[in-house]
Formats: C-alpha cells, sequence, structure tokens
C-alpha cells in the first residue's frame, strides 16, 4: 500500500496531543490548536468529483471539451509529469463524454507517459483494466482505474524518491482539471458553477509545494515557473476563505491562465 | 550481526507498522461498502497512521457543494473507540450522519459550500497504548 506510507509518516510525526474529550463531539474546534504541516496539506480531489457537480448543475457537452491532440512527451522529466496528469485528467473528461475510443487511447498513453518516468509497472493493469471496462462502457469502473492509475502512479514515484515530480502530475490534472471546469462555467454562468472554483487552501499548497521543491533541477524548470506564477494570478480570483460569489470576468481569466500552460505542456519543445 | 541487528529491528518496526495500517484500511474499506452500493464512488487514497488514546489527527480535504461524501474510518484494534468529526474552514461541525458499528465509524456531510473542510480522527479510548487507524471516503 504505498499511497499510504506518506501519510503514514505525517500522522506518526504530526499526531496531535490534545487533552479535548471527544465525547461528546464538540460543535466547534480550534484548527490552531493542531500542528500547521496537518492543516495545510490538502487531499487534492479527483477530477471526476467536481465533474459530478457540473453534471448536476446541467448538462455539459463534454465531447466538445475532449482535447483532439493528447500533446506531445518532449523528454524532459517535468513536462513528462505534467502531462501525465494532464492525460490523466482528460480520461476523466472521456469518461464524462463516454466515448470508448478515446478513453482507450488515453489509457494506452498514460502507460506510455508512466514508462518515460520509469513507472510503467505501477500502472500496466490499470491500463490494461480501463482499456477493458471501456470496450463494455462500464463508466463508474473506468473512472476508478483512471483514480487508481492516478494514485498507483504518484505512489511509485514517492517509492523511488520522486515526490516532487508526483506532486508534478497532480498539479498537471489539476490544470487540466480547472480548464475544463472553466469552460463549461463560463458558457452558462451560474453563481452555483463558479463557487467550483472556491479552492483557496488547494491554491495555496499547490504553491507551497512548487515553491519548496527539493529537487532544483524540477524548480528551476521553465514549464513549472511559469505554473508557479500562473497559481499566484489565479488566487485572488478565486474568492477569499468566507467563499464571495466568483463573476465570470474572473472564470474566463482562470480559463484563459489554464488553457495557456495547458496548451505549453502538451506541445512545449525541451 | 551487530550491523545486521539494527536494520533487521526497523524492518520489523515497519512491517509492523505498515501491517496495522493494512488492517485498518481494510477496515475502513468494510465501512465503506454500503455506500459503495448506493452509488458512491471511494477514492482509491487512503490515509493513516497510529494514535495514542485522546490524541487527534487532521486532514484537509477540498469539498465540492452539490455532492455528498461519507468518510469511513477503521481501525485494526477490537475494543477501540475512534471518532471522525468534520469541520468547515472555521472550525464549525458540519456531521449530516454519524455511524458506528465496532472498529467502524462513518460520517456524512452535505457541504453548503464549496471549500476546505477538515476531517478529525479521535481515539477516545483503546486498550493499547497506539491505535493503527485509516481513513477512507466516498462521494456521489
Amino acid at each position: 500500500m504505498p499511497n499510504i506510507l506518506k501519510p503514514v509518516a505525517a500522522a506518526i510525526l504530526f499526531a496531535a496531543a490534545s487533552g479535548l474529550n471527544a465525547q461528546p463531539t464538540p460543535d466547534a474546534v480550534d484548527l490552531s490548536s493542531f500542528p500547521a504541516k496537518s492543516i495545510d496539506d490538502v487531499v487534492v480531489p479527483v477530477p471526476s468529483e467536481v465533474f459530478l457537480v457540473l453534471d448536476k448543475l446541467g448538462n455539459p457537452n463534454w465531447r466538445g471539451e475532449m482535447r483532439d491532440s493528447l500533446g506531445r512527451q518532449t523528454g524532459n522529466r517535468a513536462q513528462a509529469a505534467l502531462l501525465l496528469g494532464t492525460v490523466i485528467a482528460e480520461g476523466f473528461v472521456a469518461v464524462e463524454a463516454e466515448d470508448p475510443e478515446k478513453v482507450k487511447d488515453i489509457g494506452r498513453r498514460v502507460l506510455a507517459l508512466s514508462k518515460a518516468i520509469n513507472v510503467e509497472k505501477a500502472v500496466l493493469e490499470r491500463s490494461k483494466s480501463i482499456i477493458d471496462k471501456a470496450d463494455v462502457k462500464d463508466w463508474k469502473a473506468v473512472r476508478k482505474e483512471f483514480d487508481g492509475a492516478l494514485q498507483d502512479v504518484k505512489g511509485a514515484m514517492i517509492e523511488l524518491g520522486d515526490g516532487d515530480l508526483a506532486q508534478l502530475v497532480s498539479v498537471g490534472g489539476w490544470i487540466r482539471g480547472t480548464e475544463v471546469l472553466t469552460s463549461i462555467v463560463r458558457k452558462s454562468y451560474t453563481t452555483d458553477g463558479a463557487e467550483l472554483l472556491h479552492q483557496p487552501a488547494l491554491v495555496n499548497f499547490f504553491s507551497k509545494k512548487l515553491e519548496t521543491m527539493s529537487n532544483r533541477r524540477l524548480a528551476d524548470d521553465d514549464l513549472v515557473i511559469r505554473i508557479r506564477k500562473m497559481l499566484t494570478s489565479i488566487r485572488p480570483l478565486i474568492g477569499d476563505e468566507d467563499g464571495a460569489p466568483i463573476p465570470v470576468e474572473n472564470v474566463k481569466k482562470i480559463h484563459q491562465l489554464t488553457r495557456d500552460i495547458v496548451v505549453s505542456i502538451t506541445s512545449q519543445e525541451a | 550481526m551487530k550491523k545486521i541487528l539494527p536494520v533487521i529491528l526497523l524492518a520489523l518496526a515497519l512491517s509492523t507498522a505498515f501491517a496495522y495500517v493494512d488492517d485498518a484500511l481494510s477496515f475502513a474499506q468494510e465501512a465503506a461498502l454500503p455506500y459503495v452500493k448506493k452509488g458512491f464512488s471511494v477514492r482509491e487514497d487512503a490515509w493513516g497512521g497510529d494514535l495514542g488514546v485522546k490524541e487527534q489527527q487532521a486532514m484537509q480535504a477540498q469539498l465540492f457543494k452539490g455532492n455528498e461524501y461519507w468518510f469511513c474510518l477503521g481501525t485494526d484494534v477490537k475494543g477501540a473507540v475512534l471518532t471522525v468529526n468534520i469541520y468547515d474552514s472555521k472550525g464549525k461541525l458540519v456531521n449530516a450522519e454519524t455511524t458506528r458499528t465496532g472498529r467502524l465509524s462513518a460520517v456524512r456531510v452535505v457541504p453548503t459550500k464549496t471549500g476546505s473542510y477538515f476531517a478529525i480522527v479521535t481515539v477516545v479510548k483503546s486498550p493499547q497504548e497506539r491505535t493503527g487507524w485509516a481513513l477512507v471516503y466516498a462521494y456521489k
């Protein structure tokens, strides 16, 4: 269970010794009494958690959101990890669009990109399963396999000591997911739809992770530098902790920012 | 042998640590099963560790208004009582429903706002000094 290794360590190191009696359940807690590390780390949602809400809000044209090309891998490890994240996110879009051929293509691509960053073994079974389940149009199972592929890739990278690279896979997936989300919301704007962008802690978390990368080569990568700037630009556009409504202008700006980065991730030269 | 002994002891300690997390994870996944039958998707990610009695661990998650979530907690220690409660970014309790059976606990959340939420795991009582736990969540 490689995915659990890091959280285990975090839990052991940052367990909060508290004098609180947990019975009965308190109606409120002072979150500042917990160590900053455990509070600052954020569980990154999988794209389908967001897409599910979009489905409930309307009937998005998922086919119209799919990219024709999944992008090119240029040999640069940072770009490969980011690209892998965008391709997995694309898998969730293709599932929403219920496009078996695209899903199978993405399943194969996930495997090829994983090979480029030495974690092929971790997703071999997932890739086969994605293809098998897409063939029978078991969309729920395919979604679960994409989720699993994402976790397996990240887990394998962490095991190889490539935690920074694993973070880039998450960031790539989030950027592509946000591009799709803003594309749909801007086309038929509602405050409820725009509220899905209210993710300040997640944006802060990604910013912090990219700013504190231990691998200097990755930290100084042009694409990583551009993403750091993009996150800084997005932060004031997604509202404060109180969740004030996010206007359509902000949705459009975020769409442009994420779209530009996705274009760079998917087609840049090394 | 002197050089190898610490390595063996470390390996033994680690294998024991991960064994109890694996056991706790099995219980957490078991706690999630009834919700899978109700159409929830369980995240492949899991979080876990060990805590002493009265100790707590917080995990921050981004939840979305419009979705419904079940956070499912399991422990490997028979007789231990653990709770999981969900609080919003201001520290206000947002549990919609809670269940507890033996080593399994679960809490349902229906976010009224999209944003950060905190799952707080507490070991209320336990026959052991350290209690292994694991948490998964499901969404619909």
